[in-house]
């Protein structure tokens, strides 16, 4: 147990999964307790052919007080996420210096496996997922490295890795069955990460993502009559009027815009609304809706709301037109519906002065407009590029990559900024048909942000910036268990020698988000909720009868487990012995017990003298037996016979 | 040909009363064509034994009566000037006959026990540079008292190894002792005996005896005993290779002389404490008692 | 082979833990009743390690740190089962050491067969860090333990403890193993240069007066125990092999060792001296005998004569 610390290779290896694991902390460490690891750790490696070089003992002391100091001035304390990151990568760093016996390095092998697992407060992605379980991969390694004398490291890692696939269906077990409670209050430092349900009452390019992968059930819609088509299920939420550049929020004051009853035609669609409990008291309505019965009323922006409590399951009916003129625009709303947070840069004037924003019929710009955004090579995906300080503009010049809430809100943008009164609408789109019910199903990740222009005559008119890039977004209801959320399409490269490349990248990267889906779907958001869905599912009920199940899980595995390895294999068996060892086995039930040493022959006189009326069978079968293992010419006919005799066999 | 050995079997117990597993061994050995080793106290019936056997072979039979004096000349015979032809002529000695009895071999020196010892190994001799072939069959059955007795040359452990069985006789039973006491002279017996088995077919049973069929279901039990004694630290050595040979070829014979014509474990059994005994433990005498965990623990 | 079922009692007797089950001379296959594990001080931290990141997921609600915590804790438990792995199934028997003279280090040979197609690393012993075994697939392997042989007599192996701590090191299984295994310990020889003591007349002459000890009388190809003094090294250097002169009869004059008139304060110091005369008398060739005051061996020479003079004095009586 107590050799010298592990050999240079080893300590080589030990420190660069050291620095593997604490790196991505780069971007939220404070420059200085990063830049204090990285000095420590690159001190320590060049220590490893240098021991002379290492600290010594007042040194060190040194260097902790060093440490103690740059924590302090940071000024974060010590709890909480980002504290407790900082500490602990600190001691990290200072216990490094100090790493003179196996038990050390054991030590900071663990540590470093908590560096590496507190990385996923930060970041959850897949790519994330699978750094930090290569890391952890390499520190199995290190453990199994450092406790045998002579393991090659390729033969460690093949350890680890096969350590991990025979661990993974027992932590996927934990995983899916270990009841998800939220912690208790005193203890909710976290609270900053978690996730939040639901449409909220503000619109941030971004902030839709987790919406968008959920597949809680928002409501159902059930149908008197036929089902509107796909285009036409447009369910009306919050309308986001007011913007600073950044968020788009409900406009102050719009309930006080004056009411009015817009014109509806068209063919009407009777349906009983089933809402699942919800934290706001908006009802989801078909656009638009006309006829309704109390608790529901409609808001100035043509918005259901019920005056019921919230928090409980409610049915309500109602009947919707697809076509409807709002009327006119009061002043307060023109003011709000063209408000914008400063001056549009030259490059957006540019923009909309090419595209005929200044010189033409609003339609005529919208078209041109909606034909830029399929034309230009914009994509929509469901994990833009992280936008700055001015998501508008970089969306629009630079990403060109974005979900619906991106396109909706810029479009709105360039319409604001041609004058044209416009506000971009937030609800749901789609959902999933079921024929047989007659009924539309609605989870939150069809959540969906489009836009309203008003126009002469008309009124407020629905434009979805993100059906000119997909299409299918609209026309094909998304469904959320089969299709993965985020085709990355690309409109213009289709044509042309690379047509056949673009279709390939398209395949992968079709593959790329169905796993990535699944790993959003089934690891990050596996939270309390879903876990009582899907776990409902097969009849798992409450957090008791899951760790019952677990329980049951993991006894079965123990004992399969140990089955396998108490289970020796036995040699193969010669068949005629196989049936000889039969008919020994009748014998012993009577007390006559072969001995370990004793042949076929002697064993049949003995059975012989004590039981004589058996003497004719047992000289058979012993006959049989003794030509088929040792005869010079034996007969495998006579396995047959000798089955045939021992089974007939009864002392 | 089993009704000639039975017969044989027969005559000889009429000999030598209450030794019929030995006699048994004993004729074992000689048509495994290999040599025995009579380890016991004088006057048990040693040179009976042999003689009896010659007699019941039809083969030309020699004693030597081993001495702490005696000479290798004296067993193989020397070369002596004969003046009438002016010439060397070769003169052989006891041992060029078919069966030679070896008495008290350990009072020998160890020079004169390895000239026996070598032509038994070899079936020639070979003086002043001439090879002379011994006869056909060549039997050879020596006798030892035990060797805690004064003034003895114990046989080295790797001089043992030459002869295929090594069987102590012991005292008779008190209805054998009575009749010895009461009957006929043994000696008279013997020359009363007839041939049974006559040389020429003693030498077509010994080329028989090797085409008795091992199966590798024994040949795996004959595996396992050497292995055993080799691994168990109760041994201080274990079975050679030539041993574990001898083994199979004992045991083909006991098979040949049950009439059957494969070998099964019982026969390795019956012959193992004869073979293996003196080879794995050769300063005991209780051979019985060497081989009782080998039977026991060796799985069949 | 199996051993009798254990009684409950027996079952928890601590010994069973720390020196293993009653000696046997039979081999010992190493089951679960053989093999006991617990974590070790790191994997103790391991399990801690475990339970911190479950509690920083609970807190955070963070499921990636949800998932690594339960692979963790699913490699600890797997841990357990690959140490008893090592182990499980391997059949250990004693073997037979040679003997050493007092003062030096016994070896006692353990053969640890490996009858799976598993390949068994890091098996080690306890008190020797520096062995650490490999047992192939299907292998029969030695391995020595080594204990000062203080004193002459019978030195015994007493518990031999097998562990093992692979792959993690988190969990140390082993197995406590007795056997009834001794080795003869030769007394110390002492220094070399008090001569031999005189040639007497042998009692056993007769009709060896023509063959004097020294009268060359052939030669014999070497056969082990033969004295290296009797190698013919010209018939060697020519390269006909090796070959050992040969004397006539041996016994022109008999050595005896005799214990009452060896020099020497006490009995261990004699006893000493004699095994160092009895080595030299063997170097030289000579034929010598043994007289201790409860034994006597007759003279003779050889390696079989040599080792029956040194059990003697090893055996003497304290």
């Amino acid at each position: 147990m107590k050799t010298a610390a592990p050999n240079q290779k080893l300590q080589f290896l030990l420190l660069g999964t050291v620095g593997l694991a604490v790196l991505p902390h780069y971007p939220h460490l404070p420059p200085l307790t990063f830049g204090f690891f990285a000095a420590l750790l690159g001190w320590r490696l060049l220590g490893v052919r240098h021991p002379a070089w290492l600290p010594e003992r007042r040194v060190l002391f040194l260097l902790l007080l060093l440490g103690i100091a740059l924590l302090f001035t940071e000024r974060q304390g010590i709890f909480g996420r980002d504290a407790g990151t900082n500490l602990f990568i600190t001691a990290l760093g200072l216990k490094l210096m100090e790493m003179k016996r196996e038990r050390d390095s054991c030590l900071i092998v663990y540590m470093a496996f908590v560096a590496a697992a507190t990385q996923f407060l930060y970041e959850q992605g897949i790519l994330f997922g699978a750094y930090i379980g290569l890391v952890c991969c390499l520190l199995l390694t290190l453990l199994i490295a450092m406790n045998g004398l002579q393991h090659p490291i390729a033969q460690a890692l093949k350890l680890a890795v096969i350590f991990v696939l025979q661990a993974a269906p027992l932590a996927a077990a934990m995983f899916i069955l270990f009841p998800r409670l939220d912690p208790p209050k005193w203890l909710a430092i976290g609270s900053e990460t978690r996730n939040r349900t639901g449409l909220s009452e503000m619109l941030e390019p971004g902030s839709i993502t987790n919406l968008g992968l959920s597949d809680e059930l928002v409501f159902r819609a059930r149908f008197d009559g036929p089902l509107p088509p796909p285009h036409q299920r447009y369910w009306r939420g919050p309308v986001m009027a007011a913007t600073d550049g950044k968020r788009w929020v409900q406009a102050q004051n719009f309930e006080r815009y004056p009411k009015s009853n817009p014109q509806v035609s068209g063919r009407p669609y009777r349906y009983t609304l089933l809402l699942e409990p919800q934290e706001k008291n908006w009802v989801f309505a078909l656009d638009m809706p006309a006829e309704f019965s109390p608790p529901l009323s409609r808001n100035a922006n043509f918005q259901m709301i019920t005056s019921e409590l919230h928090g409980q399951r409610a049915a309500y009916k109602l009947t919707s037109y697809p076509d409807y003129n709002t009327g006119p625009l009061s002043s307060a709303e023109y003011r709000d519906a063209i408000q914008l947070p400063g001056t549009p840069s030259a490059r957006v004037k540019e923009l909309v002065a090419r595209l005929h924003g200044y010189d033409a019929a609003p339609e005529l710009f919208i078209k041109s407009l909606l034909n830029h955004f399929r034309r230009e090579n914009f994509r929509y995906t469901l994990e833009p590029p992280k936008l700055d300080a001015n998501p508008i503009e970089s969306f629009l010049f630079d990403t060109r990559a974005g979900f619906c809430s991106h396109y909706a809100s810029a479009f709105v943008y360039l319409m604001r900024a041609a004058q044209i009164p416009a506000r971009v609408v937030t609800g749901y789109q789609g959902g999933e048909t079921n024929e047989v019910g007659n009924f539309i199903q609605v989870r939150q990740a069809d959540a969906h942000a489009w836009a309203e222009v008003w126009l002469d005559r008309r009124g407020w008119v629905r434009y979805d910036p993100t059906a000119a890039v997909a299409p299918e977004r609209i026309e094909y209801p998304l469904d959320v268990s089969r299709l993965s959320p985020g085709e990355t399409i690309y409109f213009e490269s289709a044509s042309g020698e690379f047509g056949k490349i673009v279709s390939l990248l398209k395949q992968a990267g079709l593959i790329w988000d169905t796993v990535d889906y699944g790993w959003q779907r089934w690891i990050i958001n596996y939270n309390g909720t879903h876990q009582a869905n899907f776990l409902a599912g097969f009849g798992i009920k409450g957090s008791r009868a899951m760790l019952n199940w677990l329980g049951a899980i993991l006894i079965a595995a123990t004992v399969m487990l140990s089955l396998a390895i108490l289970y020796r294999r036995r040699r193969k068996l010669d068949p005629a012995l196989r049936i000889y060892v039969r008919f020994c086995g009748k014998l012993a039930r009577k007390g006559l017990v072969k001995g370990t040493g004793e042949g076929a022959k002697d064993f049949a006189e003995r059975v012989k003298a004590a039981l004589p009326e058996h003497a004719g069978e047992v000289d058979g079968i012993t006959g049989i037996f003794m030509n088929l293992r040792y005869g010079k010419r034996p007969d495998p006919k006579d396995i047959e016979q000798l089955k045939r005799r021992v089974a007939a066999f009864k002392p | 040909m089993q009704n000639a050995i039975n017969a044989l079997l027969d005559s000889a117990n009429q000999i030598l009363l209450g030794k019929q597993k030995q006699i048994r061994l004993a004729v074992c050995c000689l048509l495994a064509r290999g040599h025995l080793l009579i380890e016991d106290i004088p006057g048990v019936g040693k040179t009976t034994l042999a003689h009896t056997l010659a007699r019941l072979f039809g083969l030309e039979y020699q004693r030597i009566q081993f001495t702490s004096d005696i000479l290798p000349a004296d067993m193989i015979g020397s070369s002596v000037f004969d003046a009438k032809n002016q010439q060397f002529t070769f003169h052989p000695g006891p041992i060029f006959s078919q069966m030679v009895l070896g008495d008290e071999i350990n009072r020998a020196t160890p020079k004169a026990q390895s000239a026996l010892l070598e032509a038994m190994e070899e079936h020639q001799v070979t003086v002043d540079g001439k090879t002379y072939p011994l006869p056909e069959p060549f039997f050879v059955i020596a006798t030892q008292n035990p060797s805690h007795q004064i003034g003895t040359f114990p046989l080295p452990e790797s001089q043992l190894d030459r002869f295929l069985m090594r069987i102590e006789l012991g005292y008779p039973d008190s209805a054998a002792e009575r009749l010895l006491l009461t009957g006929r002279s043994r000696h008279s017996l013997i020359d009363d005996l007839a041939v049974a088995l006559p040389p020429a077919q003693l030498q077509r049973i010994q080329k028989e005896v090797l085409q008795v069929y091992a199966s590798n279901a024994l040949l795996d039990y004959c595996q396992a005993i050497i292995r055993f004694t080799r691994e168990s630290p109760s041994y201080p050595a274990g079975l050679s290779p030539r041993a574990g040979l001898a083994l199979l070829t004992a045991a083909k014979a006991w098979a040949y002389m049950d009439g059957r014509d494969a070998v099964i474990p019982e026969d390795i059994q019956a012959v193992l404490a004869a073979v293996a005994g003196h080879r794995i433990r050769a300063g005991h005498l209780d051979a019985a008692a060497v081989v009782a965990p080998i039977l026991s623990q060796v799985a069949v | 082979m199996n051993a009798p079922g254990l009684k409950m009692k027996d079952r928890f007797r601590l010994s069973r833990f720390v020196f293993g089950e009653k000696a046997s001379p039979d081999p010992i296959t190493l089951n679960h009743r053989r093999i006991f594990i617990l974590p070790t001080l790191s994997g103790l931290g391991f399990a801690f390690l475990a339970v911190l990141l479950f509690f920083i997921a609970f807190v955070y609600n963070n499921n990636p740190v949800y998932l690594l915590a339960f692979l963790l804790a699913g490699i600890f438990f797997l841990a357990t089962v690959h140490t008893f792995r090592t182990l499980a199934g391997l059949v250990i028997r004693e073997g037979h050491g040679k003997p050493v003279f007092a003062g030096g280090t016994a070896a006692f040979p353990i053969h640890i067969d490996n009858p799976t197609p598993l390949l068994r690393p890091q098996v080690r012993i306890e008190g020797q860090p520096e062995t650490e075994l490999a047992l192939p697939p299907d292998s029969r392997n030695q391995i020595f333990v080594h204990r000062t042989a203080a004193r002459r007599g019978w030195c015994e192996a007493g518990t031999i403890t097998l562990y093992s701590t692979f792959p993690l090191g988190l969990f140390r299984a082993w197995s406590p193993l007795r056997f009834n295994m001794k080795i003869l310990v030769y007394p110390q020889p002492a220094e070399a240069g008090v001569p031999l003591p005189p040639l007497s007349a042998g009692p056993n002459r007769e009709g060896t007066g023509h063959q004097g000890s020294d009268e060359f009388y052939g030669l014999k190809n070497y056969s082990a125990g033969d004295p290296v003094r009797r190698i013919h090294w010209k018939a060697y250097a020519k390269g006909y092999g090796v070959l050992s002169k040969q004397y006539g009869g041996g016994s022109g004059g008999e050595l005896w060792l005799d214990f009452d008139e060896t020099p020497g304060r006490g009995t261990e110091e004699r006893l000493s001296r004699l095994c160092r005369w009895v080595l030299e008398a063997d170097q030289a060739g000579l034929r010598y005998g043994l007289r201790l005051p409860d034994h006597r061996i007759v003279p003779a020479d050889g390696a079989l004569h040599r080792q029956s003079c040194l059990e003697a004095l090893a055996l003497h009586p304290l």
